[in-house]
């Protein structure tokens, strides 16, 4: 059945010194697949994943930690989507993260979080349902 | 919504080429050597939306993020949802707007797919061809389409060994359009940034050999006219694809069924198009 939602753009990005793309590229696909449009970008400043958010005007925001920096960099890209007014653009966040990173994570706003071995379909769903709640489809 | 040209003469600039040529790594390297002359530059990348999901993986800002922390640099990746050409159906309006938005510069990138990615001729006042080494001999530099729009050739990955080659292959094919043709080849590359000032000169001189007047970044009547043929042509094909009506679908069934030509079909569509509502929703 068809909705009204256009179909959602995303933006999914990791750091630049982090080389570790095969779950990025994976996750990107899927979401091609699933008829989404994928930005990708692989950041130098944390500020800079809010700067192309907004150019692009996306409707979700995936971070991918393959090392390290899952908490500091999310909350310094939480605090930067604040200042910019734009604190209710959703963030997900999937990779490598440690049971340690998990309440941190929840506690500075991040809606879902991936670990590995998560299904690819509720990864897929839930960039859908997210994306399509902050347009209002949902 | 129309938004009316800028009459202070932003520049446009289209680059085209096949994929991999190296098109947004060289718009990378290019937009450093021009932000001095251009501090608020624009960047309008086109890549492929899938013919079957519909969805797009957009990946030439990847090439980019030098740029990200740079708020006069404004980069956008668009999808073609469909369109055929190059560029967006809306690219066009795009650009009105950030010309409308005090943009010195706008560049546009189309998709990387060959031979016939010409409609960024129409919509940019200088075009650049990218070109790799080896992807094709004399034969292919003969051939209409992308090299004839082209305002200045550029061999890209000059460090590799083949560029000098494809550059002599290039030159050929010009001379042998006689004297009338002043187009130069640029060999760049931006790994060594060999090049990149020649080519930023060479785009320099031919902004410059525009008339440096209001019509710069307002379509021609002539190209106006073009788009809005296209325009009409996209609306069409929105309302047939999306409109329930059953007088299309008893043109449908009668094409299908081989009891009608698509010619004959298409002239009563034509007829019944002012009368349809149509149903849509997608993103333009």
């Amino acid at each position: 059945m068809q909705d009204n939602a256009p179909n959602p753009r995303v933006l999914l990005t990791k750091s630049f010194i982090d080389s570790h793309d095969r779950a990025i590229a994976t996750i990107a696909l899927a979401l091609r697949d699933a008829a989404m449009e994928v930005v990708l970008i692989d950041y130098e400043q944390p500020e800079d994943v809010v700067t192309v958010a907004l150019q692009e005007d996306v409707d979700i925001i995936g971070l991918s930690f393959m090392s390290g920096g899952q908490v500091e960099t999310t909350q310094k890209i939480v605090a930067e989507l604040k200042r910019r007014g734009v604190d209710d653009l959703p963030l997900v966040v999937g990779g490598v993260i440690r049971p340690f990173d998990v309440p941190p994570l929840e506690e500075a706003g991040v809606r879902e979080i991936f670990r590995g071995g998560a299904p690819l379909a509720d990864v897929v769903a839930t960039f859908q349902r997210l994306a399509k709640a902050y347009r209002g489809y949902a | 919504m129309a938004v009316r040209g800028q009459v202070n003469g932003c520049r446009t600039l289209g680059v085209t080429g096949p994929p991999g040529a190296g098109k947004s790594s060289l718009i990378n390297a290019l937009v450093q050597e021009m932000l001095p002359h251009y501090p608020r530059t624009a960047i309008l990348t086109v890549d492929p939306s899938s013919p079957i999901s519909g969805g797009a993986v957009l990946g030439d800002r990847v090439r980019m993020a030098e740029h990200s922390a740079n708020p006069n640099v404004f980069i956008r990746s668009l999808a073609t949802r469909g369109h055929l050409g190059g560029v967006t159906r809306m690219t066009r309006s795009v650009m009105d707007l950030l010309a409308a938005g005090d943009m010195d510069l706008v560049i546009v990138e189309t998709v990387g797919t060959g031979q016939s990615e010409v409609e960024v001729a129409e919509l940019t006042n200088v075009k650049i061809v990218v070109n790799a080494p080896g992807l094709g001999d004399e034969m292919q530099a003969i051939k209409a389409g992308v090299l004839e729009i082209a305002d200045i050739l550029v061999v890209n990955k000059s460090d590799l060994p083949d560029a000098a080659r494809t550059a002599a292959h290039l030159n050929a094919m010009l001379h042998h359009r006689g004297h009338d043709e002043h187009r130069s080849v640029v060999c760049v590359s931006t790994v060594t940034r060999d090049g990149l000032k020649a080519l930023a000169d060479a785009i320099e001189i031919k902004f410059a050999q525009l008339a440096a007047d209001s019509t710069l970044a307002v379509p021609r009547t002539a190209s106006a006219r073009l788009l809005l043929a296209r325009a009409v042509a996209d609306r069409a094909e929105d309302m047939i694809a999306r409109t329930v009506d059953p007088r299309i679908d008893v043109l449908v069934e009668d094409i299908a069924a081989g009891l009608l030509s698509r010619q004959d079909g298409a002239r009563t569509a034509i007829g019944l198009l002012g009368e349809l509502r149509p149903v849509s929703n997608a993103r333009d």
